[in-house]
This record gives C-alpha cells, sequence and structure tokens, in this order.
C-alpha cells in the first residue's frame, strides 16, 4: 500500500489519532506514574520511623545512592543477574528441542494436544507447584531412597538449598513462557524455505544452521525478554527451594521496605535495579546487534564455501537421482524425531511431576505437605479428622457434609443451562446459535453470583474459613482486574497498531517500563498511593464495592493490561489494514468500523490476552499482598504459609482453583476453536507475536 | 483432648456438669447456644457479667467461678473464667501455625459465635508495613506482635486501647509476663505466648555437643558447614555472636556491630544453607543436620520427624547458653478493627486457662498463665516434652528481652550482608 493511498483515510478520521489510548493514559499515570513518582522522590529522602509513611522529606540529598553503590548490592545484584543469564540460557535450550519438535515433527492434532500440556501446568498455582518440588528432591525422601538403592547416588541428594535447587525452580516456572514464543517464530517458517535449502544441496545440519535458527530469531529474542525479564524481579521463586542460595535483588529491597523500614534506601534500590535491567537489556541488544553485523561480514566466505559445497552436493545428488526414481516426501521418523519426541516428553514429564505429586500430597496423613507419611487420608478434604502421633488435630479444608447441597445447587444451574438451549431449540423448531454457545456459561457465572450473594453456603462449606475466603478471592480480583486489562488493553493495542505516532513511542516506553520494573517497587508505591488518595479506595465505593477489591483490581491489572496491549497490537499488526479501510470507504462511521470490523479481528487476541491476565492475575503475589488487607487472595495466603509449616490442605485449595481454572480454560479454548484459530494461532496470540 | 464433636470439656464433677447444663439452658433460654458456657457453676458465685457491646450485638454472657467443693476443681476456682459471646467476622494477623485449628475454627463458632479468618505474616516488620501502608483499614481486629515493637506501633497508630472491662481474665496472667517495658499498664498489649531460642541438632552427624552459642556457630562453620539453618530475621543471625561473647544482643555500640558484621560475614556466612525460622518441617525432610529454632518449633520437629519415618532419638535440643532471647507475643487490637468487640471477646477467652493450656499444647509455647505448671498437671498430664516449653528460673535468668532500638538498621545491614555471602 502505497502512502498516497493512506492519506484520505488517514484524513477521514476524526479526533485525536490517539483518542482509543486516553484511557490507559490516564490509567497509567494515576495508577503507575504518580505513585512511582512518589517513590523516586523518597529515594532522596530520610528515613523516620516514627512516621505511619516512614520518610523524611525536608530536606533531600542523594545519600541514599551513594548508600546503595555497596559492595552488598551489586554482590547480590550480579548474582542475580548471574542466575537469570543460566536460567534464560537453560530455558532456550531445553525449550528449543521441543519448540522445533512441535514446529515441524508432529501432526496438527498432535500439536494442539502437546501445546496444551506444555501450558495447562502453568495454570496451577505457581507457588505450590515450586514447593512440591521438595518433595523429590528432600534427602529423607523417597526419590532419595530410590536413587540410593539403585547404587546411582552414594548419599542422600543434598539438592534442597543448592544452586541447583534455585535453577530448576526458575527453569521450571519460566520454561512455558521459552517455549511458545519460540515455537511460534518456528511455526510461521515457510516449509518452502527449508525444503529450498534441502533441495539446494544442503545438509540437515547446515538447513539447520542457516535457514531455521535465522528465522526463529525473532520468537528466541521474544522468549529470552518474557523470560529474563520477571527472573530479575522475582525473588519468591529462588527462596523457596534455594534457601539462602535464592537470595536475589528483589528480596534485597524487600528487606529494605519491610525489614529496615528505609524506604528512601529501599527506593533508590528499586530505582537502581530497574535502571540495570534496562542496562543489561541494552548489552544485550548490543550484543545482537553485533552478532548481525558478524555474520552479514562472514556472509561472502561462508557462502562461497556453502556454493562449493552444495554444487557438490548437488552433483551427488544428480547422480543418485539418475540411479534412483525419487521418491514421494515423507515424514521421516528416524533417530532426530526419536530423539526429540524423547525429550519432549521428558520436558512434559518434569512439568507435571509437581502437580501429580501435589495431588498424591493432599492425602497425605501428617500434617507436613512435603513430608509424605506413607499413608493416605481424606483428612485434609473434609474426611473423618484426625490426629497427629503427637495429639494435634488434623483439620481438613471443607466441610464434607456441607458439599452435598452446594453440589445439588450446581448441578441444577448448569443442567439448566444445557437444557434450556435444547427446549428453546425445540419449540421454535430451529437452533439459536447464540443461546447454544451461552448459556452455559452465563448459567455458570449465575450460579456463581447468585451464591457470592448469598454467602451461607461458602462460609459453610469451608472449615478453614481463610483459606476459603482467599479462594474466592482470588477468583473475584482476578476476573475484574481481568476486565479492566481486556477494556484498557483492547483500546490502547488497537490504537497503536492502527494510529501509531510520536506518541506510540512514549506508550511503548510506558508499558516496557511497567514490564520490567520491580514488583516490590509497584507493591510498595501502590499501597502507599492508594492511601493518599483515599475515596473509593479506602473506604466501600457506594457501600458495596469492598475498596480492597477495588485496589487488588487496579493494582493487578496494571501488568495485565500492558501484557493485553502487547498481544493486541500485535493481532493488528499481522492483519492488513485494508479491510477497515474499505469500510471507511464504504462510508461507516470510525464508531461502526471499530465494532463490526476491527473488533471481530481482535476478538481472538482479547480472550488469549484475557486469558493469559487471568493466570497472571491468579498467581499475582507481590503486589497483591501489599495493598490487600484480611481479604487476601490465594498466594497471598500461600506465601506466608510457606515461611511457617504448609499443612496438605494448601494443596488442596490449590487442586480446586486448579480445576475451576481448567474448566473456564476448557471453555473459552472452545469459543477459541469456533473462531476458527488453529492451535498454532491460539498460541501465537497467548504470546502476542 | 476435646473431640471437634464434642468442643467443651466440662471442668467439673459430673454431678455439676447436670446442673449447670440445667442452669445453662435455662439463662439462655434454650438456645443450642448452651455450648458457650465453657467452667461449672456453682452456688451463690455464680453472676452474668452483662457486656454490652459497642454495635449493640447480641450479648450473652455467662461467667463463673467454682467455688470448691468436691472434685479437685480448687485451682480453677483461682482463675477468672469469663466468655463474652460476639458474633460476625473476625480477622487475626499472626505468625504462622499458632493457634489451635480447633480453637480458631469449630470453637470459636461455638463458643463465641464469631467466625475467624486468619491470615500470617512471617515477621513483625511485616505485620507493621502491612498495617501502616493500609494506615488503619487494614480490616484485621486482632494482630500479634512481639513486645518490643508495640512502642513503635503504638506511636504510629496502629493500636488501639483495650477495653479492660471486657478482658477480666487478664488476671489470670502471672504478674512476671505483664507491665513490662514496652506495655508497662497493659493498655494495648497482653502476653500470648513467650519462648526462646536455642539449637537443635543431629547428633549422629555433629559429633562434638553443643553446649554454647559459641559451639553452635563452630559447628556451623565445621560438621555442619553447608548443612545449618539460620532463624531469618537480622536480630536472631546476630543473636548468636552476641550471646556467645557477653554482649547483650539489645547493644547498640557501634564497634560490637562491626565486630559482629567481621565474624559473621567472614567466618560463618558460607557455610549457612538456608535462614528459616521454622525449621521444623524441612529437618523432617533431611534438609539440615542443624538449626538455630524457637523452641516450640524445636518441639515440633522432634513429632515431624517420628512422623516422616525417621529417629527422634538420634536429635538434641539445646537451649542458648551462656545466654540467649526470650520473646514474648502480644494480643493487640489493630486501629480501625471492624469487630472491636469481638476482637475483646476473643483475647478474653483465650486468657481462660483451659483455652489458653489447649492452645499450648498445640504450638508448644508458655501461655504465660499464673501457676502454669500445676494448670498442666491438672489439665494437661499429658504433656510430653515438657522441658522444652517451660524453663528453669536459672535457665529464665540467661534469657535477654530484644530492643527495637538504633541498632536496628545496622542489624538489617548486616543481616543483608550475611545472606549476600551466604549466597555466594
Amino acid at each position: 500500500m502505497t502512502a498516497a493511498a493512506q492519506a484520505p483515510t488517514k484524513r477521514g478520521r476524526r479526533g485525536p489519532k490517539w483518542g482509543l489510548a486516553v484511557p490507559s493514559f490516564l490509567w497509567y499515570a494515576m495508577f503507575f506514574i504518580a505513585p512511582i513518582a512518589v517513590i523516586v522522590v523518597y529515594s532522596f529522602g530520610a528515613k523516620d520511623s516514627s512516621k505511619l509513611v516512614p520518610v523524611d522529606l525536608s530536606s533531600l540529598s542523594f545519600d541514599n545512592y551513594g548508600n546503595v553503590f555497596s559492595e552488598t548490592f551489586f554482590k547480590v545484584f550480579k548474582g542475580t543477574l548471574q542466575i537469570a543469564v543460566t536460567a534464560t540460557a537453560l530455558c532456550l535450550l531445553v525449550g528449543f528441542p521441543v519448540s522445533y519438535f512441535l514446529a515441524f515433527k508432529v501432526s496438527e492434532r498432535w500439536r494442539a494436544i502437546l501445546l496444551g500440556l506444555v501450558i495447562v501446568p502453568s495454570f496451577a498455582s505457581f507457588l505450590m507447584r515450586t514447593v512440591a518440588w521438595r518433595i523429590p528432591l528432600s534427602a529423607n525422601g523417597e526419590f532419595s531412597q530410590w536413587l540410593q538403592d539403585i547404587g546411582l547416588v552414594g548419599a542422600p541428594l543434598n539438592i534442597l538449598g543448592t544452586r541447583t535447587a534455585v535453577f530448576l525452580a526458575i527453569v521450571y516456572n519460566y520454561i512455558g513462557f521459552m517455549v511458545l514464543p519460540m515455537f511460534v517464530a518456528l511455526d510461521r517458517i515457510d516449509s518452502s524455505l527449508r525444503e529450498a535449502s534441502k533441495d539446494l544441496g544442503g545438509t540437515r545440519l547446515s538447513t539447520f544452521a542457516s535457514v531455521t535458527v535465522p528465522l526463529a530469531g525473532p520468537g528466541v529474542v521474544a522468549g529470552v525478554l518474557l523470560t529474563f525479564i520477571p527472573m530479575c524481579g522475582d525473588y519468591i521463586t529462588a527462596t523457596v527451594l534455594g534457601g539462602a542460595d535464592g537470595f536475589m535483588v528483589g528480596s534485597l529491597i524487600d528487606s529494605q521496605f519491610r525489614g529496615s523500614q528505609n524506604w528512601p534506601q529501599g527506593s533508590a534500590m528499586a530505582v537502581l535495579m530497574i535502571g540495570m535491567v534496562l542496562l543489561s537489556l541494552v548489552v544485550f541488544a548490543g550484543i545482537i546487534w553485533l552478532a548481525r553485523k558478524a555474520l552479514v561480514l562472514a556472509r561472502p566466505l561462508v557462502d562461497s564455501w556453502r556454493q562449493n559445497r552444495a554444487e557438490a552436493l548437488v552433483a551427488h545428488r544428480e547422480h543418485r537421482a539418475q540411479s534412483k526414481p525419487v521418491q514421494p516426501k515423507v515424514r521421516k521418523r528416524d533417530g532426530v524425531h526419536w530423539a526429540l519426541a524423547v525429550w519432549t516428553t521428558l520436558v512434559l514429564i518434569f512439568l507435571f511431576v509437581p502437580i501429580l505429586l501435589m495431588v498424591r500430597h493432599s492425602f497425605n496423613n501428617a500434617p507436613s505437605f512435603p513430608v509424605w507419611s506413607g499413608s493416605y487420608s481424606t483428612v485434609w478434604y473434609g474426611g473423618e479428622p484426625g490426629r497427629t502421633q503427637s495429639g494435634q488435630p488434623m483439620t481438613g479444608l471443607f466441610e464434607f457434609g456441607e458439599i452435598g447441597p452446594m453440589l445439588l445447587w450446581f448441578a441444577g444451574i448448569i443442567a439448566i443451562g444445557i437444557v434450556l438451549p435444547r427446549l428453546v431449540a425445540a419449540v421454535r423448531g430451529k437452533r439459536s446459535r447464540l443461546l447454544s454457545k451461552w448459556s452455559f456459561p452465563v448459567a455458570f457465572v449465575v450460579a456463581i453470583i447468585v451464591n457470592g450473594v448469598t454467602t451461607d453456603w461458602y462460609q459453610s462449606i469451608f472449615m478453614n474459613a481463610g483459606v476459603g475466603d482467599s479462594i474466592r478471592g482470588s477468583f473475584i480480583a482476578a476476573f475484574g482486574a481481568t476486565v479492566m486489562a481486556v477494556v484498557l488493553g483492547g483500546l490502547c493495542g488497537v490504537a497503536l497498531a492502527r494510529h501509531p505516532g510520536t506518541w506510540s513511542k512514549v506508550m511503548m516506553a510506558l508499558l516496557f517500563l511497567i514490564l520490567v520494573t520491580p514488583e516490590i517497587m509497584d507493591a510498595i508505591a501502590l499501597a502507599g498511593w492508594f492511601k493518599r488518595i483515599g475515596g473509593p479506595f479506602e473506604s466501600d465505593f457506594l457501600g458495596f464495592v469492598p475498596f480492597e477489591m477495588l485496589r487488588l483490581w487496579v493494582g493487578q491489572s496494571l501488568y495485565a493490561s500492558a501484557v493485553v496491549t502487547l498481544i493486541v497490537r500485535a493481532r493488528l499488526a499481522g492483519i492488513d489494514e485494508s479491510l477497515e479501510e474499505a469500510a471507511g470507504d464504504l462510508g461507516a462511521p470510525p464508531r461502526r468500523a471499530f465494532r463490526q470490523i476491527t473488533l471481530p479481528l481482535i476478538s481472538s487476541a482479547l480472550v488469549a490476552g484475557g486469558l493469559l491476565s487471568f493466570t497472571l492475575c491468579l498467581d499475582n503475589t507481590i503486589i497483591s499482598t501489599q495493598i490487600s488487607g484480611a481479604s487476601s487472595t490465594f498466594p497471598v495466603a500461600l506465601v506466608s504459609a510457606t515461611k511457617s509449616e504448609i499443612k496438605p490442605f494448601w494443596a488442596v485449595g490449590a487442586l480446586l482453583l486448579f480445576a475451576v481454572t481448567l474448566a473456564m480454560l476448557a471453555f473459552l479454548a472452545n469459543v477459541l476453536r469456533k473462531s476458527g484459530d488453529s492451535s498454532s494461532q491460539i498460541a501465537a496470540t497467548l504470546t502476542g507475536s | 483432648m476435646t473431640t471437634p464433636n464434642e468442643p467443651m470439656r466440662m471442668l467439673a464433677p459430673s454431678s455439676f456438669r447436670q446442673a449447670l447444663s440445667r442452669r445453662a439452658l435455662f439463662q439462655i433460654g434454650g438456645a443450642a447456644a448452651g455450648l458457650a458456657i465453657i467452667g461449672a457453676a456453682c452456688g451463690s458465685d455464680d453472676k452474668s457479667t452483662d457486656t454490652t457491646a459497642a454495635g449493640g450485638t447480641d450479648t450473652t454472657a455467662a461467667s463463673n467461678t467454682t467455688a470448691g467443693g468436691g472434685g479437685g476443681s480448687d485451682l480453677l476456682s483461682q482463675y477468672s473464667n469469663v466468655i463474652n459471646k460476639s458474633s460476625g467476622n473476625l480477622a487475626m494477623f499472626t505468625w504462622g501455625d499458632y493457634n489451635d485449628p480447633d480453637i480458631i475454627g469449630a470453637l470459636a463458632e461455638s463458643t463465641l459465635g464469631v467466625t475467624m479468618k486468619v491470615d500470617y505474616y512471617p515477621s513483625n516488620e511485616d505485620l507493621i508495613t502491612k498495617l501502616s501502608s493500609s494506615g488503619g483499614a487494614s480490616g484485621f481486629d486482632i494482630v500479634v506482635p512481639t513486645g518490643p515493637y508495640i512502642p513503635q506501633m503504638v506511636e504510629k497508630g496502629l493500636l488501639q486501647k483495650f477495653n479492660k472491662d471486657l478482658l477480666p481474665n487478664m488476671s489470670n496472667v502471672d504478674p512476671f509476663y505483664m507491665a513490662r517495658d514496652w506495655d508497662p499498664g497493659n493498655d494495648y498489649s497482653v502476653c500470648k505466648n513467650w519462648g526462646s531460642t536455642g539449637w537443635f541438632y543431629d547428633k549422629t552427624k555433629i559429633t562434638k555437643p553443643i553446649t554454647t552459642w559459641q559451639e553452635f556457630m563452630d559447628a556451623c562453620a565445621g560438621e555442619a558447614s553447608g548443612r545449618c539453618s539460620w532463624l531469618d530475621a537480622g536480630p536472631n543471625v546476630c543473636g548468636p555472636y552476641f550471646w556467645a561473647n557477653g554482649i547483650n544482643w539489645t547493644t547498640e555500640k557501634a564497634e560490637d556491630l562491626d565486630a559482629c558484621e567481621e565474624y559473621l560475614v567472614g567466618t560463618i556466612a558460607q557455610h549457612i544453607k538456608a535462614f528459616d525460622s521454622y525449621p521444623s518441617s524441612a529437618l523432617a525432610e533431611g534438609a539440615y543436620d542443624l538449626s538455630m529454632a524457637w523452641n516450640g518449633d524445636a518441639r515440633q520437629a522432634y513429632f515431624r520427624i517420628a512422623d516422616a519415618g525417621g529417629n527422634p532419638d538420634n536429635w538434641v535440643w539445646g537451649l542458648g547458653a551462656p545466654a540467649t532471647e526470650i520473646w514474648m507475643d502480644t494480643y493487640c487490637i489493630a486501629a480501625g478493627a471492624p469487630n472491636v468487640e469481638g476482637a475483646h471477646a476473643w483475647i478474653n477467652w483465650l486468657l481462660t486457662p483451659e483455652i489458653s493450656i489447649k492452645d499450648l499444647n498445640y504450638h508448644g509455647y508458655h501461655s504465660g498463665m499464673k501457676q502454669i505448671d500445676k494448670l498442666i498437671a491438672e489439665l494437661l498430664p499429658e504433656l510430653v516434652r515438657a522441658d522444652m516449653i517451660f524453663f528453669t528460673d536459672d535457665q529464665v535468668k540467661t534469657m535477654q528481652t530484644g530492643a527495637v532500638n538504633s541498632a536496628q538498621d545496622r542489624l538489617i545491614e548486616i543481616f543483608d550482608k550475611v545472606k549476600a555471602k551466604a549466597a555466594g
């Protein structure tokens, strides 16, 4: 499309080009820039623990930065960087064969199944999964015993509390973010390019090295960014398994804010950390740039070598072809294929091991989740109350007797959801697509809402009211935050893709900043900010919107909306603008064109983005911990439980969350499939590439 | 102890029990809430304390003191046994695993009429940060800070004063645990539990017995190198150095702190495997050979090790020496608590001898009740490893109360350096 053809339609639009991005701008100004700016100001203040906000701003100085430029900070930062870089490399090494296998070696049907298997584990509580790794790694555990019995190791395993455990925990938690974007990039490679390479005499290896890898580049870069940046700020994953070896810079910042109440110093550290993360990204970009330059410089040399080799090979093949008729192309199942299949299977087992262990240990007949008692018990689900050896009571999550009526209630609602459309179809004589598609989910939501209003059943089925409430809190918080994220991100994403300009650079920079800011800084900034602005964030809005929930919605929506924005933008960038222009040319006003053309185009991106933000919000821990009060979410409750003994009922709660999330997921996957996306497209939209 | 199906155990002979049930049912109009009455009613000593709820909530008060009379409740008659009914939800923010689940679950509901919701924090600083960042709107009713943090919290306006009329059972607490420096009038706080710090080790791995903090640190750098855990808090990590060297751990002297940093960072840090405030479960997993632990958690470790099929006899507990800490966690009511009346009812209930001892049996920390040894003999004769809960006077003399003072930032700084070094 030429610039001349574009011009008239652009002029035809009314309002500023970035109109759709205004809500996002306001949102981020209000809940990201302003609170963070306050924190940056704090970094020039001094500590004053007598005040509620322990900062004295009467005299500003750079002292905190002087203190932060210390050996300790750089040592810890170096350690964090080492861990993040190594773990990213490990993710790449472990994940690439899986992505490759999925993209090139399996049928469309298997691809969908395997992709699903890669994604599914990430919908279980990340904290509980990480804790579950303690089971096979523990020195006195069955796995350690078994290894000793078969003589593979001479002494009990000593992995917990070491760097090995840190890497395992991190790779485990982030590998999905590496596999998906790489898969998408590989999947997009036109297979004719690879065939051409082979026809031109390229060997398997040279095709892989000179065609596949360079074309996978963008996917690798996306994967590296998606894993490396959060790794730098994450400090919970590493400490759960890594003990003292999992000390990350995030913990150091956290210890300033919470340990010594030294907000100014903590702020200075956080500011410095953002700077350092950005710097390492610049270095990373520099390396890529240099590598490209080097490739360009070396190309003539390599090319001539390749050409010679190729000519020789072609001659050889021609010779062979003359003696043998060309076989029709079939997918070969050779050694490489099987090696990749085995590797992928191993990675999948790796992903599912903690979930299976979680299931088993939720039946543990002892009060400690990771330490297996040797016998099964339903006590943690609400079975016959048990006693520990020392005579302590073991109390489960549910009160079994109360579950019956609740299940009946749900079954009834769902039955109506299934029967109603059929009934209507029978009466009207034709099937209503709308009704059959939506009656079930609507019935489900109605059941939940009605139950939510009449909370009696809810209170009564949970023996452990705290855990029960936290599970419900998680869903309500994640649901609200996701709605906000989808609305904001959808509008902003469309604006970015369709009306780029100088403003879009500012917005992109802002989004990037949101993604790299350590969560602990957002958390502290927001907590102080909500207090400062008060209003609906300090007392229930209109008497029925709980202010704590509002805080969670806003807090969790920040990161999630940035993710949705990028996904929607990427989705639209891949679609020709001509459809919308055609609508405009045919006289449709912009609003109508948006509703009838753009919205359907981005619907799958919105669903995928919503899904992703829902899981991100469900797992959100650090921000939620700081901004929410008593009505906390599941990970908030769980993270404090990990500091002491973890009772098996946490696994029961995590499994409940997992089951409900999977049910919702299955429904959404169904919608996505109906809207015509292939599994590869779903993965593509999920990763925003 | 009691079973969940029969939550109340009467502290009276069966004849009294029958009299009580009838009487109690009569008093409160035959409602099923008769369960709420604990203790025995007897003769003219029976009195009802009607405490009016702030919000006009339905309050049933039943207070009974047993006046002796055949059956061995002489002891319990010396305690105040008031239980005030309340209603609604009650949110408590406390340390992990710090109450018997029976008490915060079914019993609170049947006895007090409240539904407890409990969240946990891993350190006092977390508690303070959370309360101050929400500025009186945290939604919590009851919080459980450690004594020395109370003045700071009062100054910041995070706590509210007790209405002592609603806490008659405070008289059950041994005067020794009342009127501490941090709250001389007990206007904001009352002892929940107190404990101390020591070590816990596998004698099959650590052959040289540990009797002092210096030997503990030597073992950590020696036989237990890479297999030892320390408590996860700045003051506690620095404590062993001070105690081993005859320095009070509340020292604010720069040279003491510097020497501590030099020793811990230079000699000890690289041998530490984890900073773990509740090592009992990890000990059962076989994660450490030596742990610095609070007495109650070390006691739990014996049980966990047995649960996991290990041999508890291989493990040795020792109270810190020549000096060690004494900490006291206290019940307080958060400023802006939504259910002030319920919070008082809860705290008062936990100060009744029977509930206090039941709770103690769960976590293994001294609850500060007066004449606690006699209470145990009467209510809980089957208590095991009692020596890890109750200490001799000579031991208590060696225990130093902590302080939140000008050294706090420095202690955190040292702790961060130790952690940075330990991470290698």
